[in-house]
């Protein structure tokens, strides 16, 4: 029963922040339809500047992660006007090789400025805590990233099935042609949405670092993660990654638990099954 | 059928390479094991339109299954590489049977999860695969009976450069014969081509099993000339560099593939050499300057060159 | 130069272009990571030569000693065999040195024998590489040197049950085979023994495991960068250490990213080779040096590797020149006050003899830094692993 309860907790723990490491990408990839393989230069871009903002600047965490964030998005931007704007017309390939090539630059520049060491981000004591469940103690910061998950999840439902600004994205999705024609500025639809995935990418990056910790070559090292969460949950729906990034997270560590020495392939041989049935991802829309 | 003055082109360089860069020949020996690799997968992406991520994979079973066929049961290199040919178009054609099923990021997924799963057996294998330290103990008999595999790597450059142009004259034929030119239909358009009859789900099968086997004759390839095989011939950083080099010749053309692996090994080579701190920068560029200016690869740079190249191929592709 | 590649050019180039020998000077090939994840290891090498040769001159005897460097990028055995061929043929270099992994250095193998050049390996710890060829000699460690006498040092402290959790590669399973055989021929008992799968990046299901099981102690062995600083995190998150089981590493706290493991580093227990903090000469001078000429740099493991490694390829030049065979004999049972302490050349392992110190993380009151504060001289020992 332990056991079980176990796996429940430090599951849903992991799936969040699979979670929050990869809602960037299920905007920027999913909804944006741009194959975004630089969605994890945008996290570490974020970690970077948080861990520089608090290590060396001394600034207590949260302002430095919110600087972190804005900072992350002030650099998108102008990015998505020089670079994205470019791409979105161009076929997945194309799309690949750009978004990699960035990733590169973006490695290359966190190395030149940082180095190649592990940039940590000093937490506050306060997160530093566990918290007592009963039958076993957990991390804080841990119920924070679980928290950060459910907000980002609601908010981004609310903003893009309540507001205009959700509508009209989908539509210049869709028919870019045909909403720029109905008076819609999709440059700027895009443009913002671009940043909301950047930002996201840079708050998962920051709430992320306790498991998966800043380095300049962390956008290669887990660029299978991400992508792994946005492909199980489905194309276009960020409720499919969330839903996806939980039984991720859970059949890991339930694998970690039950069957450490063969957790690997038993774990991947999972998601094989899972998309050999459900080719479209579990919540994904079949589209030709 | 009319064109033999690319092929005939590349191969000069290659024996100009050969006298100009006497001291580099094991480097040089390296680009060609990669050729071998980037043409299989232009055969799987650039003709099949199969989008993978997961070439290392065959890869690896080929560097493998050659490298314990020489220290268990015979060191004969050409038998090595068709049994490196064997493993590789076998494990191509037992994955496909699901991969092929799906398409897009799945598909990508799916290949990246293959190739970790390899990995992992690789990895806990260890007594028959030496787990992370490597496969050792492989010492090839002479090339035919004839060519001993020399210091200097002379052997080891024209058995590779042999390879390379036998794998080139065929994936040539290929893609002229009915199945080449089926795969390029199921490419353009899957509907027509189920519409008139063609079963694509078999025919991608096929392809992908073919390039199975040709992924896994570069694995033997690099299995008998290093003498040790890794875990790293798994690695998702080699399907995702043989990717890049593809994408920047330009897919859907065995030109293309050979130009976008020379190109990046040198500029990688040359980049490393003089501030590997700091190469990443080069790539980086490079790769956006491709996308930016050359959207179809670097063999779409000289209009000259590419209306000759495109010989024997069907306008509007 | 040597005189079989002389002979293999000779018939091999008749366009040979500048390969002549340089007067007297013998070359040294580096090949190291100095791109990629692992390029911090190249830094680390290429710093420790330049202290060694800014401490002692560039000339060992009446031979001038030149340093080539060449990056290998990461674990890569067709890479590293290449850059050997090409250091070896057109370079003509007379000593390999570097190699941070086992397959990278178990590349050349096949290479060194035939051309007969001593190849010094700074860091690449298992410990069969050195039966492939007898023209290896490393300067590093092996991880049983450094985990079984930690496993007798915990038994005599009074634990007496450990769990192991290690990763799932080579150097892990060595690691826990070492630790094992050597605490259960104490008389101690492993409860458990966890292997982790490479690939892991949440630790809290393994660490879990060891707190329920409630053993005196967990040993542990990672590779080195992110997974390390994850371990410890959850390690400390969830109460392990308040709870009395305590961590056992070796090289989980080398000093590069010791800062970045922060406060949840200090009281982590580890047995190794190498503390930046040893209190000796030797090392004073080398870390002086160091830093006056790299203001950035941090001395550790893979520093000590390669300034000793430096070290040894003086003593070779200086005794046989470019003689490869003669070189290695006289590197044999050589004897040195290293920045880790006395060591001397195992001649029939060709791994160094050493101590091996218990150390404990503390912050030091002066500096405000985190170091690995000696505790003690545990056991002075070759590599226990070579008749394994």
């Amino acid at each position: 029963m332990t056991l079980f309860l176990n796996i429940a907790v430090d599951g849903i723990a992991y799936g969040m922040i699979l979670f929050m490491i990869s809602v960037g990408l299920s905007v920027t990839m999913g909804l944006m339809r741009v194959v975004n393989l630089a969605h994890g230069g945008f996290a570490l871009l974020g970690g970077t500047f948080a861990h520089w903002f608090g290590q060396e600047l001394g600034l207590p965490f949260w302002p430095a992660a919110l600087l972190a964030i804005v900072a992350t998005i002030a650099v998108s931007l102008p990015l998505e006007r020089l670079i994205y704007r470019r791409i979105y017309g161009f076929g997945d390939l194309q799309q690949v090789l750009a978004t990699i090539g960035l990733t590169f630059l973006m490695i290359a520049s966190v190395n030149l400025w940082q180095g190649s060491s592990l940039l940590s981000i000093p937490l506050p004591d306060s997160l530093k805590q566990s918290v007592d469940l009963g039958f076993r103690t957990l991390p804080v910061h841990r119920l924070v990233v679980i928290a950060a998950g459910l907000v980002s999840i609601l908010g981004l439902w609310l903003l893009l099935d309540r507001t205009l600004f959700g509508i009209r994205l989908r539509a210049a999705v869709d028919n870019r042609g045909t909403a720029s024609a109905l008076g819609i500025d999709t440059d700027w639809i895009f443009m913002a949405a671009f940043g909301l995935g950047a930002g996201l990418a840079a708050l998962g990056g920051i709430l992320g670092a306790e498991i998966l910790p800043i380095d300049a070559y962390y956008p290669v090292r887990y660029m299978v993660l991400f992508l792994i969460v946005v492909a199980v949950g489905g194309m276009g729906s960020i409720s499919g990654s969330f839903v996806a990034a939980l039984g991720l997270g859970t059949l890991e560590t339930a694998t970690r638990y039950l069957v450490p020495d063969y957790a690997t392939i038993v774990f991947f041989t999972f998601v094989i099954i899972l998309l050999a049935l459900r080719p479209q991802g579990l919540l994904g829309k079949a589209h030709a | 059928m009319k064109s033999w003055g690319p092929p005939l082109l590349l191969l000069i360089l290659a024996v100009v390479l050969y006298f100009a860069l006497p001291f580099n020949l094991a480097f040089l020996t390296r680009i060609l094991i990669m050729v071998v690799l980037v043409l299989s997968l232009d055969l799987v992406l650039g003709y099949a339109g199969i989008a993978t991520l997961g070439q290392a994979a065959l890869y690896g079973a080929g560097a493998y299954a050659a490298g314990l066929f020489a220290i268990h049961v015979w060191a004969d290199p050409v038998a090595g590489l068709f049994v490196g040919a064997g493993a590789g178009a076998m494990l191509a054609f037992v994955s496909g049977l699901v991969l092929m099923r799906t398409q897009g990021l799945t598909l990508i997924m799916l290949s990246i999860a293959v190739a970790s799963i390899c990995l992992e057996i690789a990895n806990k294998a260890r007594d028959v695969t030496g787990g992370a330290d490597g496969l050792r103990g492989i010492r090839m008999e002479p090339v035919l009976g004839l060519f001993a595999f020399d210091f200097i790597g002379k052997t080891g450059f024209w058995y590779a450069l042999a390879v390379v142009a036998v794998v080139f004259v065929v994936l040539a034929l290929l893609s002229r014969a009915p199945l080449g030119l089926s795969l390029r239909g199921i490419h353009e358009s899957p509907e027509r081509m189920a519409a008139i009859g063609v079963s694509v789900y078999w025919r991608r099968i096929t392809a992908y099993t073919i390039g199975g086997g040709i992924a896994g004759i570069a694995g033997a390839l690099s299995a008998q000339i290093t003498q040790l095989v890794s875990l790293e011939s798994f690695s998702f950083t080699l399907s995702a560099e043989a990717l890049i080099m593809l994408i920047l010749g330009g897919t859907g053309r065995l030109y293309g593939a050979v130009l976008g692996t020379l190109i990046f090994m040198f500029v990688h080579h040359w980049a490393a050499a003089n501030d590997p701190f700091n190469w990443l920068f080069v790539i980086g560029a490079l790769v956006l300057a491709v996308v930016f200016f050359l959207p179809k690869g670097v063999i779409s740079a000289p209009p000259a060159i590419t209306r000759l190249l495109k010989g024997g191929r069907h306008a509007g592709s | 130069m040597n005189r079989f590649i002389s002979a293999a050019l000779l018939a091999a180039i008749s366009t040979a272009v500048s390969g002549a020998a340089f007067g007297d000077t013998i070359k040294v090939g580096v090949i190291a990571p100095f791109s990629g994840p692992f390029a911090i290891y190249g830094k680390q090498y290429q710093e420790a030569i330049e202290t060694y040769v800014a401490q002692n001159g560039s000339s060992a005897g009446e031979h001038e000693i030149e340093f080539i460097y060449k990056d290998v990028g990461g674990p890569n055995p067709d890479q590293s065999r290449s850059l050997a061929q090409e250091l070896l043929i057109r370079d003509q270099v007379d000593y390999l040195a570097g190699f941070t992994f086992t397959p990278n250095a178990l590349a050349v193998a096949p290479l060194i024998e035939q051309s007969q050049t001593p190849t010094v390996i700074f860091n690449a710890a298992t410990s069969s590489i050195n039966k492939e060829s007898d023209f290896y000699l490393r300067t590093s460690y092996t991880l049983w040197q450094v985990s079984a006498p930690l496993a007798e040092w915990a038994y005599d402290q009074g634990m007496q049950t450990a769990a192991t959790t290690v990763t799932d590669y080579g150097p892990g399973i060595d690691a826990e085979n070492a630790f094992k055989a050597a605490f259960e021929a104490k008389g101690g008992k492993v409860v458990d023994a966890i292997r982790m799968p490479l690939s892991t990046t949440d630790f809290t299901p393994f660490i879990q495991r060891v707190r329920d099981a409630a053993p005196d102690a967990v040993f542990t062995f990672l590779p080195g960068g992110p997974p390390t600083f994850t371990y410890t995190k959850t390690y400390n998150e969830n109460g392990l250490a308040d709870a009395g089981i305590k961590f056992l590493g070796t090289a989980e706290t080398e000093e590069v990213n010791l800062q970045g493991l922060g406060d949840d580093a200090i009281g982590l227990t580890t047995a190794y080779h190498y503390s930046g903090d040893h209190d000796s000469e030797a090392n004073a001078a080398f870390k002086s040096k160091l830093n006056e000429l790299f203001p950035d740099a941090v001395a550790n493991w893979a520093s000590v590797g390669a300034y000793d490694g430096t070290h040894l390829i003086y003593q070779m030049v200086e005794a046989a020149g470019s003689d490869g065979p003669a070189a290695v004999q006289s590197a044999l049972g050589l004897e040195w006050e290293s920045p880790r302490g006395p060591v001397s050349m195992d001649p029939e392992a060709r791994t160094l003899v050493q101590n091996v110190y218990i150390r404990e993380v503390e912050r030091d009151a002066q500096t405000g830094e985190l170091v690995n504060r000696e505790q003690g001289i545990i056991a002075t020992v070759g590599d226990l692993g070579w008749t394994q």
